[in-house]
């Protein structure tokens, strides 16, 4: 495996943890979910790149737009859960669960 | 213009003049003084009358007849419509008789309407009614026909709902609009397939343009629009309601003239139908059905006037059956005759219900023959003529139609439908008599038994001179214009005559009953038969409207409404999607840390698995 490769798989499995690990506030796995996405942006970054193929050039941009619009929804959810809630503890989100 | 036209048109102008100035003095705002129907509306029909003596003079001396066509009132590309009289053998002999009989009604309505505040718009009602008749009688294209037509609708539904306190009478007039609509809806159909096959509506041009076509469909319209308009079987339950109005109105509308505006307008157009055997016979099966239930509805009647009106719609029946017999002259006689009895019965029946003060159940009635001989015998009279006593008015035009009937290769069920009518007809004119005039008084004693008013001596006086010699007079100044059959056995010759003297004889025989108790547990099925008229009304006026409302629910309400546009449409998508969405979200839950943890080994151990 070339570094690169090791470096952005564990960039990326190292955020996974984070957001799967998370103990109590919903923020830090909204952050971790960043991490992934900035993961997979510089890999994408770099395949055009290292691959010369110029055809994947716009997509890193794409991606980028979609996570900038996923980051919005987390935040809209988080708010929302703040006001539901009034905390954005995990274990609140658990209360009413059958 | 030959001088006969011109007397003839000149005629009519200056009738209608004669007739109309009344109404236009009610126009202007000028309150009307009291007497106003008696100075100006009875003087105007009794000029009437004698001015129209003298077309009928000129026609019985010369035999002339003549078309006048004058204004242009619409011309389209393919259509021509101008005023156009006709003048011929039926208007001059009818005009007189029918100004005639309105005369004396208007006289004697000036007596019995007499405490009615409203008094001149009942004339002023009677009079409009008048001109339309007049109109329609003379019209010579189906349009001006129309108009006529129409107008004694509208004047029959006013007048028969003058009393419009009373529910009854609102109910009353209006089946009669609704069912003399059925009835116009086949005018119209014949009117629109004769300007759209024939190119025209004179009667003249119709005449020729339709020799060879197949005419059933139009004459179909036609027998339509006479069922609606005469009381035929089917659409005939208008006519005993119509009996709500006061009596003159029954006189004048419902027994001598608008009745007979749907006979008259199948004899208008009878060279249409001669050759067609469908309509004929149609006509022929119609009438005789409708002459025999009507006349066993008449049987056990109880109100004098719906006795009398079901005597009309038998009579009705009975033209009806003159016209299937392809004699329509026989019909129009008939008419003329009919015109003169009827109304004078019905005047009678109006001067014994106000003498009783406003009592009209013949079983309430009795006696009357000598606390009013004038009224019980004019009563008499016209009952006899009724029955086709030889030689008064009936016999002429009743006798000539049953020799027809029984002499030309019909329909034996039509011929034996209208001998068992005939007999009927003596049997409830014999049970008018025995209630009202004989036997012993069965009202209250103080009773405002009056008929010494000359309004109502003459009406009658000249009515019952009408019921006797009318008959006489047509015949003897009219040319036949089919030949009467002459020989026949002497059976058939006297079988109407026969048939009228079982039915008087089982009607005695009948009346000596009603005081003794015959039967223990009477029969009473066929008697609820007759009295509820057939129970045509009591079935037919729930049905229909429970079929519209249903129709109106089940399929404009609960088929479009609810099932096309709601259930199927727009909730179908949300009825199917709820459960699958509850379901989803009820299967979801909720444990978001021991999934992403499970996704995280799964990858990892992928991970190490493709990279050993």
């Amino acid at each position: 495996m070339t570094p690169t490769h090791f470096t952005i798989s564990s960039a990326f499995l190292l955020g996974m943890m984070g957001l799967a690990f998370h103990r109590t506030h919903l923020l830090s796995a909204l952050l971790c979910l960043e991490a992934m996405m900035l993961a997979l942006f510089i890999a994408l970054s770099l395949w055009s790149l290292q691959l010369d193929a110029t055809g994947c050039s716009t997509a890193p941009m794409l991606m980028l737009a979609f996570s900038a619009c996923e980051a919005s929804a987390g935040l809209a959810l988080l708010v929302a859960t703040a006001r539901t809630h009034g905390t954005d503890h995990m274990q609140a989100l658990n209360l009413l669960q059958c | 213009m030959h001088p006969t036209t011109l007397m003839y048109t000149s005629s009519l102008l200056l009738m209608f003049a004669v007739l109309l100035y009344p109404l236009l003095v009610t126009f202007t705002s000028l309150p009307l003084n009291n007497d106003w129907a008696s100075s100006h509306a009875k003087t105007a029909v009794k000029s009437a009358f004698l001015i129209s003596l003298a077309p009928l003079s000129l026609f019985l001396s010369t035999g002339m007849e003549a078309v006048t066509s004058s204004w242009t009132w619409m011309v389209t590309t393919t259509l021509d419509i101008t005023l156009s009289f006709k003048f011929d053998h039926y208007s001059i002999i009818f005009i007189p008789i029918a100004l005639y009989v309105t005369w004396s009604i208007l006289e004697f309505a000036t007596w019995y309407m007499h405490s009615d505040p409203l008094m001149n718009r009942f004339f002023k009602y009677l009079l409009t009614f008048l001109v339309a008749m007049l109109i329609l009688v003379s019209a010579n294209n189906l349009f001006q026909l129309f108009i006529g037509w129409e107008g004694v609708g509208i004047m029959s539904f006013l007048l028969i709902g003058w009393w419009h306190g009373r529910a009854d009478a609102n109910t009353a007039a209006l089946q009669a609009v609704l069912y003399n609509r059925v009835g116009d809806i086949g005018l119209i159909l014949g009117m629109a397939w004769l300007a759209t096959n024939v190119n025209s509506w004179d009667i003249q041009q119709m005449f020729i343009l339709s020799k060879n076509l197949d005419m059933t469909l139009p004459l179909l319209g036609l027998i339509l629009a006479a069922t609606g308009k005469s009381a035929q079987f089917g659409l005939h339950p208008w006519l005993p309601a119509a009996m709500e109005g006061p009596t003159p109105v029954s006189a004048l509308l419902h027994s001598s003239t608008m009745v007979v505006a749907g006979i008259f307008l199948l004899i208008r157009m009878s060279p249409l139908m001669e050759n067609n055997q469908t309509a004929l016979t149609l006509c022929l099966c119609l009438g005789a059905l409708t002459t025999m239930f009507t006349a066993t509805c008449a049987l056990t009647q109880n109100d004098i006037k719906k006795i009398v009106a079901f005597s009309t719609s038998s009579q009705l029946g009975l033209m009806m059956v003159t016209i299937g017999l392809n004699q329509p002259q026989l019909a129009f006689l008939h008419i003329c005759t009919h015109a003169f009895f009827k109304a004078m019965l019905f005047l009678c029946s109006g001067s014994v219900i106000h003498s009783l003060n406003d009592e009209q159940d013949i079983r309430k009635m009795g006696g009357l023959h000598h606390l009013a001989p004038f009224t019980s015998s004019c009563l008499t009279v016209g009952s006899l003529a009724l029955t086709g006593t030889p030689f008064l008015a009936g016999f002429f035009s009743k006798d000539a139609i049953i020799e027809a009937l029984n002499t030309s290769h019909v329909n034996a069920w039509a011929l034996t439908l209208t001998l068992i009518a005939t007999s009927f007809t003596a049997i409830y004119s014999l049970r008018v008599i025995f209630f009202v005039t004989m036997g012993t008084p069965r009202f209250l004693p103080l009773s405002p038994i009056n008929e010494n008013n000359p309004a109502v001596i003459n009406p009658l006086k000249r009515l019952a001179w009408g019921s006797i010699f009318g008959g006489l007079l047509v015949m003897l100044n009219i040319n036949l214009f089919k030949t009467p059959v002459l020989t026949m056995p002497a059976e058939l010759k006297l079988a109407a005559l026969a048939v009228s003297i079982l039915g008087l004889l089982t009607a005695l025989e009948l009346a000596t009953l009603t005081s003794k108790q015959f039967k223990v547990t009477p029969l009473r099925t066929p008697h609820h038969f007759s009295t509820s008229l057939g129970f045509v009304p009591a079935i037919i006026h729930r049905q229909i409207p429970q079929l519209s409302l249903l129709l109106g629910q089940k399929i404009a309400s609960q088929m479009v409404d609810q099932t096309w546009l709601e259930k199927t449409g727009p909730k179908a998508i949300a009825n199917a999607t709820t459960p699958l969405a509850s379901a989803t979200s009820n299967m979801q839950q909720g444990l978001i840390k021991t999934y992403l943890t499970l996704f995280l080994m799964t990858l990892v151990l992928v991970t190490l698995i493709s990279t050993t």
